[in-house]
């Protein structure tokens, strides 16, 4: 399968900005794949996110170069509404990704839909869809101003998913939210991805990026320092120069090594990385 | 307004929560022209009285008599006062107040003007209290007001419980901050100055986030017709009540030329 | 300073139990951090160590003395705060100005805030940045200037609300630097987190909260070393933790360091 997203040699810098935001981004996600972008704090990751969803170029003015492709097509020459059919998007604050139009959840789901003009028997049939899987179906009649900010956030999933999107892009989607509503959320996003959806996630958590993504960028003032399997981009002790958190399985691992108690390329996960913990205590 | 009105159907206000948001809309407006146009009080005041039995009939007489009469009776006396004893217009006395006369030109302009208030305040609060907003809205963006127009009409409404929340958020982080909230009005006044800059900064932020979320779920898109999920009512009274309303007002408008013309006393 | 809490019970709404029957005292300069899950109460509670909130019943006593005996603003001399979103805390042209403004509602000299602005704005990273206006500060900086806006303050006690939300690896570390600084000064820093990792690193005092009671507390070590009680608020240990207890380590470990120390000593025992 070709691939879904093709980044090529893209820079960005936003109008007022003293330097570039993004700088000589490349790389590709095939279909389905699930992408996760690790960095510290203005690295450029969310600019990114922006720009696969094009409010980078079309909401947010400045000089971009290069270009970034989602299913075949320059998102810079389409228009948002355009690519947002394509492309879902959740970022982190729950509240300020609802309508304020909406009485209940139900017709919050169906903002989006009702923008594009599609008829109400099929808003009816879509909602159904999607409320089972984000756990939605007991909450379709509450008001979501009055929901927790984790139900907010699954809702605000769901008015993007309902435009049956290609690519979903989370921007650091789970921050805001407490353990619990952060593993619902990213439960879900794995089933999608399970189910063919390509994922594109800005996430600090690194033990879970390690779990999940089958490809990291890592980013660092703007610059693509690493992209690869999560095996190799963590794999690469360089890394941290680069202030990028690494995942606690990866530093276990590589500190027994360091120190001779145990060998091997560096684990990911945690039963792996135990593993090797046993290992070193001869077990 | 914006609640969402429970979908009971033996509720005692069942058909009148099934009327066409628009229609009922237009008939509190097309009745309190009605009022301002008919020559007398007697209209509105009769108007007025329905409306009362409207409210009875419906079960909320009560909060309906309250706002009514909380309403009504210190406009009255201000308008009495002011219309009734001062009004140039002041020909026929009907009763001397000792510090001033009542005139019967001016006393009933006074009523007149507090009874097409109280069609409009006592019909809008009948309205408000069986139409979900949503509803209007969607109905209204059918018949062809601009979906941007409806947006804001919405989101004003819903943001107000948000940014009171926020609002509260922000007085306690001033508060622990050593800002004193209590004392005198001016160190009152004085202290809220610190607040603004919060608030109009974190709703700054805000806005940016909510219109890049609007720009992904499609707002601007305008070569197609938007939808609604919100199911617009009509139902068979719709017609007759609009064009009862109307009729009433084609009679006020007779009847004013009439009077004008001096073939009606009034 | 000494935090008692006794019988604690809010309502928000007559009958709705925010905090139900909370007691715990909190005493010395080990930085104490409160988790569990969303509505679990900690916002609550914290909020009645600086008077922001009055209990519905119950006692908080601060040094002896009855919350109720003073306002918020005056408690706030000796109780800092430190909102979650720097954007409700933070009102004036540059971060100079926020950072002086504390001390000089207490009246302190103006030598001496001076004297405080220096060492604060380092301490927060933000000497450089002192005649910037915080809406131009990025989000992390923005919470370091709404930190050390409390901390010129010189409060005796730093609540500190999910301060690593939107922290990146340096960030999270400077946070670390903050609060062993505070503990070094005599300060109680007071923290709630959602974030594991942080709190077994730089707390010795654990509060699980699990609706509206405190479920546990204790040293990081005995709090941890109890995850199935852990499960009831969705508090779940921390990747090094997990990965220790599942290759069957005897030792309770918190960071990698310690991990390989404890590798090192059951292969030589």
């Amino acid at each position: 399968m070709d691939s879904i997203i093709k980044v090529d040699d893209f820079s960005f810098r936003y109008r007022d900005a003293k330097r570039c935001a993004v700088r000589h981004l490349d790389f590709e996600v095939p279909e389905g794949g699930f992408l996760c972008v690790v960095g510290p704090n203005g690295s450029g990751k969310s600019t990114l996110c922006n720009a696969l969803v094009g409010l980078v170029p079309h909401h947010f003015n400045g000089k971009g170069r290069g270009s970034v492709r989602v299913l075949g097509q320059k998102v810079a020459d389409q228009t948002i509404a355009q690519i947002s059919c394509n492309v879902g998007f959740v970022f982190q604050n729950p509240f300020n990704q609802l309508s304020y139009t909406a009485g209940t959840v139900a017709e919050e789901l169906a903002y989006g839909l009702g923008n594009h003009g599609v008829p109400r028997d099929e808003m009816v049939r879509r909602i159904e869809q999607i409320a089972g899987p984000l756990h939605l179906e007991g909450l379709l009649d509450r008001n979501p101003l009055e929901l927790s900010g984790g139900q907010i956030q699954r809702v605000a999933l769901g008015s993007t998913l309902i435009m049956n999107p290609r690519v979903l892009v989370l921007d650091e989607c789970t921050t805001q939210l407490d353990p619990l509503g952060s593993e619902e959320i990213f439960d879900i996003v794995k089933k999608l991805n399970e189910d063919g959806m390509t994922v594109v996630m800005v996430d600090h958590d690194m033990e879970r990026v390690a779990r999940c993504a089958d490809h990291v960028l890592a980013l660092s003032r703007g610059n693509q320092v690493a992209f690869g399997t999560p095996e190799e981009v963590f794999g690469d002790p360089a890394l941290e120069e680069h202030g990028v958190d690494i995942p606690d399985y990866v530093r276990i691992s590589r500190t027994l090594e360091d120190e001779g108690l145990a060998s091997g390329p560096v684990t990911l996960t945690e039963g792996a990385c135990a593993e090797r913990v046993g290992k070193a205590l001869g077990r | 307004m914006s609640q969402r009105p429970v979908a009971d159907d033996t509720a005692r206000d069942a058909w009148l929560v099934a009327l066409n948001p628009t229609a009922k809309v237009a008939s509190v407006l097309v009745l309190g022209l009605a009022s301002i146009v008919f020559p007398s009080p007697i209209l509105g005041a009769l108007i007025v009285v329905a409306l009362f039995a409207l409210a009875a009939a419906m079960g909320y007489f009560r909060p309906f008599a309250k706002l009514m009469i909380g309403f009504g009776i210190p406009v009255t006396l201000m308008l009495l006062l002011i219309q009734g004893c001062y009004s140039p217009q002041n020909v026929t006395v009907i009763a001397d107040l000792g510090f001033a006369r009542l005139g019967l030109e001016g006393t009933l302009y006074a009523l007149s003007t507090v009874v097409t208030l109280l069609t409009f305040l006592g019909g809008f609060y009948l309205m408000n209290r069986t139409t979900y907003t949503g509803e209007l809205v969607a109905d209204l963006t059918e018949r062809g007001l601009p979906p941007k127009a409806g947006y804001l009409v919405l989101a004003s409404l819903n943001v107000v419980p948000q940014m009171k929340r926020r609002m509260a958020t922000i007085q306690e982080a001033q508060v622990a901050r050593g800002l004193d909230m209590g004392g005198d009005i001016i160190s009152r006044v004085r202290a809220t100055v610190p607040l603004l800059g919060p608030v109009v900064m974190s709703s700054l932020a805000d806005a940016e986030e909510r219109s890049m979320m609007l720009e992904t779920h499609g707002f601007h898109l305008n070569e197609r017709a938007h939808t609604s999920y919100v199911v617009v009512r009509h139902a068979t009274a719709d017609k007759p009540l609009v064009i009862a309303s109307a009729v009433v007002l084609v009679l006020s408008v007779a009847a004013r030329i009439a009077s004008v013309a001096g073939v009606l006393p009034l | 300073m000494k935090i008692e809490i006794k019988d604690l019970v809010h309502e928000y709404l007559p009958g709705m139990r925010a905090l139900d029957g909370v007691n715990l005292t909190l005493d010395g300069t080990a930085p104490v951090a409160i988790i569990g899950q969303n509505g679990a109460g900690k916002t609550t509670l914290v909020k009645h160590f600086d008077g922001i909130l009055r209990p519905t019943s119950g006692q908080v006593l601060l040094d002896g003395h009855d919350i109720n005996e003073r306002s918020c603003a005056q408690w706030s001399a000796h109780v800092g705060y430190v909102f979650q979103n720097p954007d409700n805390q933070l009102f004036l042209e540059s971060v100079r100005h926020e950072l002086e403004f504390g001390p000089r509602q207490l009246g302190v000299s103006e030598a001496a805030i001076a004297k405080r602005v220096e060492r604060v704005a380092k301490l927060v990273g933000l000497s450089r940045k002192l005649d910037v206006n915080p809406a131009d500060l990025t989000p992390a900086e923005k919470k370091f200037c709404a930190i050390g806006s409390v901390l010129t303050m010189k409060p005796e006690v730093v609540i500190f609300d999910e301060p690593t939300c939107g922290q990146d690896l340096a960030g999270n570390a400077r946070l670390e630097r903050i609060i062993r600084a505070l503990r070094k000064s005599g300060r109680l820093c007071i923290t709630i987190s959602h974030d594991v990792k942080f709190v077994c690193k730089c707390f010795e005092r654990v509060v699980v909260m699990c609706h509206g009671r405190v479920l546990v507390e204790g040293s990081v070590e005995e709090v941890f070393s109890q995850p199935e009680l852990l499960k009831q608020s969705y508090v779940i240990p921390a990747p090094v933790t997990r990965v220790a207890s599942a290759a069957g380590m005897n030792k309770v470990v918190f960071d990698v360091d310690s991990l390989i120390e404890g590798v090192k000593a059951e292969r030589s025992s």
